[in-house]
């Protein structure tokens, strides 16, 4: 059983932990876009988590969009590794926490990755109503925060203020020094309610459970696929944004005084040349074949045995992001047709 | 926690082997017991720096003083600035990687098939094989003679192997047509206990169902599929094979596992999709 406080305000746990530690928030831009900000010593503006996903998840926080592996000087081969220091990340919705989980996993034996997540506490926000487009009842995952999957959990409460759940010795020990009061014992009643909810806002989501089906059951002909890549740009809209998307390439360049770097940066598995070896041969020639690999990674079902879950988390940034509208509900749909 | 910084190697010589084919002679600065214990099959990155890292196999693995050689084929710009590099100079290495051919050849009869530079892989398990295979029998295909390579290595089997030459385009007299069609001249009544491909993909598949065709069980017929690499380590995604990574999970697969990967990812082929475009 979690612990549970009564919290009077989120604000004064952040500036709590913020001692020691940068923070990192979702805030507004003003133009309808959120981004992760570092928040200056003192900023005491409201916590106000942002109504849907934003479009850029924790994903680059941990796994660099572009980060130096190595730098040759002529003779030797240097390794680079980041230096960071210690962060809480302020809250992280659950579908992003269970993505974060997913990467986690990936990435075990990548020192780049890892140095990042072990420096960062995690506090997780429980999802009162499902955000427009989310579906993350319907591939395993909840709008609650797994508890495993984060330091606190921070949620609204039923009666006008917030509980914090202590999901980590992490956690438990940071906020030691606030003494908070015990919360009252109806927040696990309240949490359920809230899942009730969700999911009756988000329903049966029957595309996304048959087109998962259809999937594992590789029973997708061929065709098919291959309209779906007709309206497959290759823009890379989808695996930018999606929280679970880990692919990269090495990008080589010379820098100042002669030394060479060499850089990882973000790729995309239905950019046309993604297989292209050097042979000119391609496994992955066409916008068809690519397409199908990028939903089969998300749903087959080895990937899913091997990480305990699917790579897709239920977010809906790629519905959002697809300009031929074949994000998850684009393609569940017609992958699950008759 | 993975390592992705190359250790420094020395580019000691080279020759032609093959058409747009060099056969580098490359000495690690500071081999480790990993280089030593590299098996036929597995491969290593080889950094140009500037260029980029590129995977290649070993022709010969790592000895106590770190030589060891690799076919390379000028088929990219980074073949491209190594072939122009001068000897004596520093290139980068990881490895060796990813999974070699099976080891459990001894007192078997083995059949090697083996298509244009796919020969490379192939070079290090037939001169095992050849010590302890109860029965080793090599066939070899190039699109023509000039585009044979390990010109060397092949001289030498062909003194005292089983070993069968054939070209799409062959000199006259000399034996023609893909390996698949001198299979049944070569095995005879018999069927190999391992079969052992590599090549352009379309052979491995042609020679991996010819042989299956014969009754050699498909956990027992062997390829090594080539894929673009970049990570080594299952990690930069660019060489998948259904829910494998080549680079980890391979290069090489028996066919059973190659079927049962395209089947449960519903793998579909180029030709096939370009007849539905």
């Amino acid at each position: 059983m979690l612990a549970a406080h009564k919290l009077d305000s989120p604000e004064r746990l952040r500036a709590h932990l913020a001692q020691g530690r940068e923070v990192q928030e979702m805030r507004a831009d003003g133009q309808g876009g959120w981004h992760w900000q570092n928040l200056a010593a003192g900023d005491g503006l409201p916590f106000e988590p942002p109504p849907r996903p934003p479009l850029t998840s924790a994903k680059p926080l941990f796994f660099a969009e572009r980060e130096a592996l190595f730098r040759f000087d002529g003779g030797t081969f240097y390794g680079c590794l980041p230096e960071i220091e210690p962060k809480v990340l302020f809250g992280v919705s659950a579908c992003d926490l269970r993505a974060l989980a997913y990467q986690d996993q990936f990435f075990a034996q990548d020192e780049h990755y890892q140095r990042r997540r072990r420096q960062t506490l995690l506090v997780g926000y429980d999802c009162g109503h499902s955000c427009a487009g989310g579906f993350c009842t319907a591939v395993g995952g909840s709008p609650l925060v797994n508890q495993t999957q984060a330091d606190l959990i921070l949620r609204r409460n039923g009666h006008g203020g917030w509980t914090l759940l202590v999901a980590s010795q992490a956690g438990a020990e940071a906020i030691a020094a606030l003494a908070l009061p015990q919360a009252p014992e109806d927040w696990t009643a309240e949490r359920d309610a809230d899942l009730a909810q969700v999911r009756a806002e988000q329903g049966a989501q029957a595309e996304i459970t048959a087109g998962i089906a259809a999937i594992q059951a590789a029973s997708v002909e061929p065709e098919r696929w291959e309209a779906l890549g007709l309206r497959c740009l290759g823009c890379s809209g989808c695996t930018s944004v999606c929280p679970t998307c880990s692919c990269y390439a090495p990008l080589e360049q010379r820098e100042e005084g002669g030394a060479l770097l060499h850089e990882r940066v973000w790729d995309s598995c239905l950019y046309t040349g993604f297989q292209k070896e050097a042979s000119s041969h391609n496994p992955a020639a066409t916008a068809g074949q690519r397409v199908q690999r990028f939903w089969y990674h998300k749903f087959g079902t080895a990937f899913a045995e091997r990480f305990g879950a699917y790579g897709c988390v239920g977010c809906g940034r790629c519905d959002v992001v697809c300009p031929g509208s074949i994000g998850a509900h684009g393609v569940m749909t017609r992958i699950s047709r008759p | 926690m993975i390592d992705s910084t190359p250790r420094p190697m020395i580019l000691e010589d080279a020759y032609a082997d093959g058409e747009d084919a060099r056969h580098f002679q490359l000495r690690l600065v500071d081999p480790q017991a990993t280089d030593l214990a590299a098996q036929p099959g597995q491969f290593f990155m080889l950094a140009v720096p500037g260029h980029g890292e590129a995977p290649f196999t070993y022709v010969r693995a790592p000895d106590a003083e770190g030589r060891f050689s690799a076919l390379v084929r000028r088929t990219g710009q980074l073949t491209e600035a190594l072939f122009e590099l001068q000897i004596g100079s520093v290139l980068g290495y990881r490895g060796p990687l990813g999974r070699g051919w099976p080891h459990d050849l001894t007192g078997r009869h083995v059949l090697v098939i083996a298509g244009g530079c796919g020969l490379a892989p192939l070079a290090g398990l037939i001169d095992a094989a050849r010590d302890n295979a109860a029965r080793l029998q090599v066939i070899y295909g190039a699109r023509h003679p000039g585009a044979q390579v390990l010109a060397r290595e092949r001289a030498r089997w062909r003194l005292d192997l089983d070993y069968l030459e054939t070209c799409d385009v062959a000199s006259p007299g000399e034996r023609s047509g893909s390996p698949v069609a001198h299979l049944d001249e070569l095995l005879g009544q018999n069927i190999p206990d391992a079969v052992l491909c590599c090549g352009p993909e379309p052979l491995m598949l042609a020679s991996a169902e010819h042989c299956l065709k014969r009754g050699v069980p498909a956990v027992h017929i062997w390829l090594s599929l080539e894929r673009r690499m970049h990570c080594g380590a299952g990690l930069c995604g660019h060489c998948h094979i259904g829910a494998s990574y080549a680079c980890v999970d391979g290069p090489t697969y028996n066919y059973e596992q190659y079927l049962a990967l395209t089947r449960a990812a519903g793998l579909y082929s180029t030709a096939q999709a370009i007849r539905h475009c």
